[in-house]
């Protein structure tokens, strides 16, 4: 079995992000690789371990994605495709989708495991579009994958009405949440040997994309035209002291002053 | 005009608030809206779809679309835009609507935004209001397709009053079965519980009520006040609260009336599930803890002794 999956760097979402001018404001800002992709990294080397397949991942844009790219050899995967072309700056989730369709049909994938979302854009399209593009079956927000033989998985997703327990023929492509693992640290042995891992280094041209394309690969239809800061909460009413008084005044607040109960 | 077909949000059989949400934002911006119900025996759920504020009602009923499955809903969806020719597709927000918003954009070559919070039309343009970077930062977003589809967030909209609408059912061949991914089993969630994504009040456990005994504390606030009953990440991964309670980024986004973080120090993660609530109370032994920076009323104390009185005082008031 061959699984790709994708990783994509992010800006990390526990710092201070400000926005000045309608632009999120660079200084201070440091990157780190998608926690949801982490966690398809994770399980795409579970399948490695326990059922023999071999891993590749792919990273579109996000400029030097060496030590992202590195850090995932250490943790197990095998080789590592990274995508840059100065035409994917703006790219939305329809052209990162495109681009992953041209990665696909170059490696003979049976499985494409993705995180459900990118924590920069919180969007959970990309995936879900690789595999309408690819005309694949899709299964996202995914919690558990067995594999039941050579052509065929077997999924659980978190859905509205329960989980639902999924076949899936492959080739296929799921979206995982992070209850699906916890990812491992990678061991000294794993980053030393990453060290001396090639990164597949590519741009669109090399993957038969033009962004002049009459197909529009390239061309996003969506733009941001601006970023502007979150409403932010403000801290309200903060009581400390004897909880039985405490507990009393904070529950007529509720009813008299906030009436939601 | 522009036309706005909004998908049916249906759960247990019910129709849910939010699909009248939907349609009386999409009334208020001046559309023709029609609505479009998946399902199976749904047939009892039209009139509600009219009196949701719908002028036409695209109807999928049969058995095979029982048990969501992804490929066949989003037909059904792709299916009812083409025949209304509709501008803009709306879902609203479940697992549902984020697994077949992207596959409908793709079939009918539109633009795709998830998680809105508004929308407007200025001239040509379309543009949407979306929050990003786990809630830290709002994004205005161009779209430069001729066709759309959205996923609203919870809670964005509000109900009209008085709305009507025109009975004016059109009925939907049933689709393809997706022979590629089969649904094999649905296990369904714990029957009587209260919806999190519906509750007027959610209140949620983290790792401050520590154990299984803990837990079951919070649990008889919550059965008390016919709260949805949700959770912090921490108690989830330790086995005390089901994945499909887990409050945050990655799993809810809830926006009640009244939202209670008993022993939740607050992180990031969290916080983006919960912070549109409209009030918020806190309860942490950790007067740092930074779910004290968001919410409107805050009790510094050991919730061991604070929850037992917080069931009690509001017996009181309530009897």
């Amino acid at each position: 079995m061959k699984i790709l999956t994708t990783v994509k760097k992010v800006v990390d979402v526990e710092l201070t992000i400000r926005v000045q001018a309608g632009a999120i404001v660079e200084d201070g800002l440091q990157y780190v690789i998608n926690a949801w992709d982490e966690n398809a990294v994770e399980a795409a080397v579970q399948l490695k371990e326990n059922n023999n397949a071999e891993t590749t991942l792919v990273s579109i844009g996000g400029g030097d994605n060496t030590d992202m790219i590195r850090k995932c050899y250490a943790m197990g995967i095998e080789k590592g495709i990274h995508v840059e072309d100065p035409a994917l700056e703006k790219a939305d989730s329809p052209v990162f989708a495109r681009v992953l369709k041209k990665v696909f049909e170059k490696g003979d994938y049976d499985l494409v495991i993705t995180g459900k979302q990118a924590q920069d854009t919180d969007s959970g399209q990309t995936g879900i579009m690789l595999a309408e593009y690819l005309g694949l079956p899709c299964v996202s927000n995914v919690i558990d994958i067995q594999v039941l033989d050579d052509q065929h998985i077997k999924v659980s997703r978190l859905g509205d009405a329960g989980t639902e327990i999924i076949e899936l023929e492959l080739p296929a492509v799921v979206t995982v949440t992070d209850s699906i693992n916890e990812p491992r640290l990678p061991q000294m042995r794993g980053i030393m040997m990453a060290k001396k891992k090639p990164i597949d280094v590519m741009d669109l041209s090399a993957l038969g994309i033009s962004i002049d394309d009459a197909d529009g690969a390239a061309a996003p239809t969506s733009e941001i035209v601006e970023f502007m800061a979150s409403k932010t909460r403000e801290a309200g009413q903060k009581f400390e002291g004897d909880a039985a008084q405490i507990t009393a005044q904070v529950v007529s607040l509720l009813v008299d002053e906030a009436n939601v109960l | 005009m522009a036309k706005i077909l909004v998908v049916a949000d249906i759960k247990n059989d019910a129709l849910k608030d939010s699909t009248t949400e939907l349609l009386s934002k999409a009334g208020s911006i001046g559309a023709e809206t029609a609505v479009v119900a998946i399902g199976s025996n749904i047939e009892a759920l039209i009139s509600g779809l009219v009196n949701a504020g719908s002028d036409t009602q695209y109807v999928a009923d049969d058995p095979a679309l029982a048990i969501f499955s992804a490929g066949p809903y989003a037909s059904c969806v792709a299916d009812a835009a083409k025949q209304f020719e509709a501008d803009q597709i709306w879902f609203s927000f479940s697992e549902s609507g984020k697994a077949a918003a992207p596959r409908v954009a793709v079939q009918l070559e539109a633009a795709c935004a998830t998680e809105i919070t508004d929308v407007a039309i200025s001239g040509e343009h379309v543009e949407v209001t979306r929050p990003a970077i786990a809630n830290k930062v709002m994004q205005r977003v161009r779209i430069n397709a001729g066709q759309m589809v959205v996923v609203v967030r919870a809670g964005a909209f509000e109900a009209a009053e008085g709305i009507t609408g025109t009975e004016n059912v059109v009925t939907l061949s049933p689709p393809a079965v997706d022979v590629k991914a089969v649904v094999k089993e649905l296990i369904s969630d714990a029957s009587g519980e209260i919806d999190l994504a519906d509750a007027d009040i959610v209140i949620s456990v983290g790792r401050g009520v520590k154990d299984q005994t803990g837990v079951d504390l919070v649990k008889e606030l919550a059965h008390d006040l016919k709260a949805g009953f949700g959770s912090s990440r921490a108690m989830v991964d330790g086995g005390f609260m089901a994945h499909n309670k887990q409050v945050g980024q990655t799993g809810k986004i809830v926006a009640p009336s009244l939202y209670m973080a008993i022993g939740i120090s607050g992180a990031i993660q969290h916080l983006a599930g919960m912070n549109g609530s409209k009030v918020i109370l806190a309860v942490n032994k950790d007067p740092e803890a930074p779910i004290f920076n968001v919410a409107d009323y805050g009790i510094v104390g050991d919730l061991f002794e604070v929850v037992p009185i917080l069931r009690a005082e509001i017996k009181k008031i309530r009897a």
